[in-house]
């Protein structure tokens, strides 16, 4: 078993590359690997509650760990009341934790 | 993966034209924040980051003169990194891909930043402990 | 330490650099002893089917004499032991599952990615 982490910063509203991005982390933690995706820059938008993407849905409904950059946040007075239930809070120092921890860390 | 408390970083962005530029200079910050040497590989675009002769300038929309709008300039990113980097003891290297370099005619760079090519990245890579690799759209 | 280099776009640069910037970054490191794979995903998946050499840009009276040669830059890799990977549906969703693969390309689908991606040690998404 595998410890990854996606650093997410292209989002689904213009990135069709998105629902393949997120297809492949939903896949590797069904495989029984530790997933985790950090959302950064656009990559957080569809975390707020009223955002409408299935895609991003179904991700943080299955089971992967998803949180959202704050810096990334701040810049769109998004504040963590606005997020979807199971987005947390994150920041870029937790992708260095993973990195640190031997974690496959993947920019998307 | 030899060194456990050093990371490398390739990254293909030139300034000013990219969030992701941001988000890597964060992710370098919060490395040496953890006590994390680092190892930093720029590829194309990235070997203007470093480029010696950025001037910061004035900006008459917002109304202020170069001093007033003291514009951000990667380079001095790069400068407060290796000064963090000192402060705590860590390593911080910097290679440019060298013939990125040529092809843009960025070749003054500020210190501490080196020429190197491809086979960098994998020593890099090799001696670090993890590696991040951030390319460009 | 095995790295999975992750080919998601094309053309990026093709024309100026007359290659692509990872497969020529690739094919260096090889040289440098580098344990590589190369997946092409994503509009990337056009590099397994090409068949001629990129045409030659001109702009006024100036006329590209050596434009990318991807099929050589391909075949390159993977006869210095760089196997290269094509994710089927991105080559399906995009028209091209009928055209032949570059020889030595093998195809991969996407959940195949899992087992891919688990038997690098590091994933290096360009």
């Amino acid at each position: 078993m595998s410890d990854y982490l996606f650093i997410q910063s292209q989002d689904p509203f213009t990135e069709v590359r998105c629902a393949a991005q997120y297809r492949l982390a939903r896949q590797l933690r069904e495989a029984g690997h530790q997933v985790a995706v950090l959302l950064v820059q656009n990559g957080v938008v569809p975390a707020r509650r009223d955002a409408r993407d299935g895609a991003f849905d179904t991700l943080i409904a299955s089971g992967v760990a998803v949180s959202a950059d704050g810096f990334s946040l701040k810049q769109r007075e998004i504040e963590a009341s606005d997020l979807k239930a199971d987005v947390a809070v994150g920041d870029v120092g937790d992708a260095i934790d993973a990195l640190l921890a031997g974690a496959k860390v993947i920019w998307n | 993966m030899n060194n456990p408390k050093t990371l490398t970083f390739a990254f293909m962005d030139p300034p000013f034209e990219s969030e992701r530029t941001v988000t890597f200079f964060r992710l370098l910050d919060a490395a040496l924040e953890r006590g994390a040497s680092l190892r930093v590989f720029a590829y194309e675009g990235a070997v203007a980051l470093a480029f010696a002769r950025q001037s910061p300038h004035g900006n008459a929309v917002h109304g202020r003169d170069a001093a007033e709008e003291d514009h951000p300039l990667t380079r001095e990113w790069i400068r407060a990194l290796q000064e963090k980097a000192a402060a705590k003891t860590l390593s911080f290297e910097w290679i440019n891909c060298g013939l990125c370099v040529d092809e843009r005619g960025v070749n003054e760079v500020i210190d501490g930043c080196g020429r190197g090519g491809p086979p960098d990245l994998w020593r890099y890579a090799s001696d670090a402990f993890n590696t991040l690799t951030i390319g460009t759209r | 330490m095995k790295v999975l280099q992750v080919i998601d776009q094309a053309f990026r640069t093709t024309v100026e650099e007359q290659d692509d910037t990872i497969l020529w970054l690739t094919r260096s490191m090889r040289g440098a002893g580098g344990d590589l794979q190369v997946l092409l995903s994503g509009h990337g998946v056009h590099y397994a089917v090409l068949s001629q050499r990129q045409p030659p840009l001109e702009l006024g009276n100036w006329k590209q004499s050596q434009p990318a040669e991807l099929l050589r830059d391909l075949t390159d890799l993977t006869e210095s032991g760089v196997p290269i990977f094509v994710v089927r549906e991105d080559l399906e969703e995009r028209g091209l599952a009928n055209l032949p693969l570059q020889a030595g390309v093998e195809l991969v689908s996407q959940t195949g990615l899992v087992d891919l991606y688990q038997q690098a040690d590091q994933i290096w998404q360009w």
